[in-house]
């Protein structure tokens, strides 16, 4: 009877030891106080960099200077952001290399939209766009190619400028 | 008698795979997958080539020497910035030197920039300095 019991409760205890684990996902336990949610780099690129450069060349090809002003703004800050909450990354000094790959053609970009001038916009995001493939290719990320939109990926968004 | 082995053993299996969980999201969350290389060479050096308007200088020669043994040349990419393995962990990184070339330009000084951390995975960082001739 004792032997009974004590083979009962072994059973029992094998059929809890995979309910224990999994109450614990490979994604973390749904009880868990929440964590500090710290992004990586390449998180930050895929919400706060890409987008914002998609948007500021589609904002400069329809001429709408208002919401291109805006959308380099987003950039610059998105930039900020990403270098304070990365300053280091595969231990290379994140703000010396977006100094060195975007800062100049930004500032192209902030006078060709003051002076709503075209062409210098669209010299200046070039050298953009080259910025941010120069800068992957220095942290070994060349494969990953940024190019100027040929189409909007934000079908709830009317980069015409407003009437 | 078995049983209890067995029973203490699941225990201390369910224990050990809490403890492995809980220290693996310890640290906060991300959801990158930023790589993270074990230097196992020494710190590697790294840099900007500029001009003397701070401006960075793209293909210009750099030869980063460690003293009487191995000199490593490269050149600055499209940033202006160049990488150089480590040369092992033996080595004193105070003698690890590097200097730029590029023509129409002379060196007028190589900067090491301290750093406060020790990890071994940021590299030496030394920025050369050129003037146009």
């Amino acid at each position: 009877m004792r032997k009974l019991r004590s083979t009962v409760f072994a059973l029992a205890a094998l059929g809890m030891a995979p309910w224990s684990v999994a109450a614990q996902s490979q994604f973390g336990d749904a009880d868990a106080q929440p964590a500090p949610f710290n992004p990586q780099m390449s998180a930050l690129m895929n919400m706060l960099i890409q987008p914002r450069h998609a948007k500021l060349g589609l904002a400069g090809s329809a001429d709408n200077w208002p919401l291109a002003a805006y959308a380099l703004k987003e950039l610059r800050q998105g930039f900020a952001v990403a270098a304070r909450a990365v300053p280091r990354w595969k231990g290379l000094p994140v703000p010396d290399l977006f100094e060195a790959a975007v800062a100049q053609p930004m500032a192209t970009l902030d006078a060709a939209i003051k002076l709503k001038y075209r062409r210098q916009f669209d010299e200046g995001y070039e050298h953009l766009t080259a910025g941010c493939n120069a800068c992957h290719g220095t942290t070994d990320n060349a494969f990953i190619v940024i190019k100027a939109p040929e189409a909007s990926a934000f079908p709830n968004q009317d980069f015409a400028p407003k009437q | 008698m078995k049983v209890r082995s067995v029973l203490g053993r699941i225990t201390a299996l369910a224990a050990i795979i809490g403890l492995v969980a809980t220290t693996a999201w310890a640290g906060g969350s991300g959801f990158g997958d930023d790589d993270d290389n074990t230097q196992e060479d020494g710190p590697s050096y790294f840099g900007f080539v500029r001009d003397t308007n701070g401006v960075t200088v793209p293909d210009a020669k750099v030869t980063v020497s460690l003293k009487n043994r191995v000199n490593f040349v490269t050149r600055t990419d499209a940033l202006g910035t160049y990488k150089v393995p480590g040369f092992g962990k033996e080595v004193d990184t105070n003698e690890v030197e590097v200097s730029c070339a590029k023509d129409g330009y002379r060196q007028i000084r190589a900067t090491r920039r301290s750093s406060a951390s020790t990890d071994p995975k940021i590299p030496i960082e030394t920025e050369c300095t050129l003037q146009h001739m």
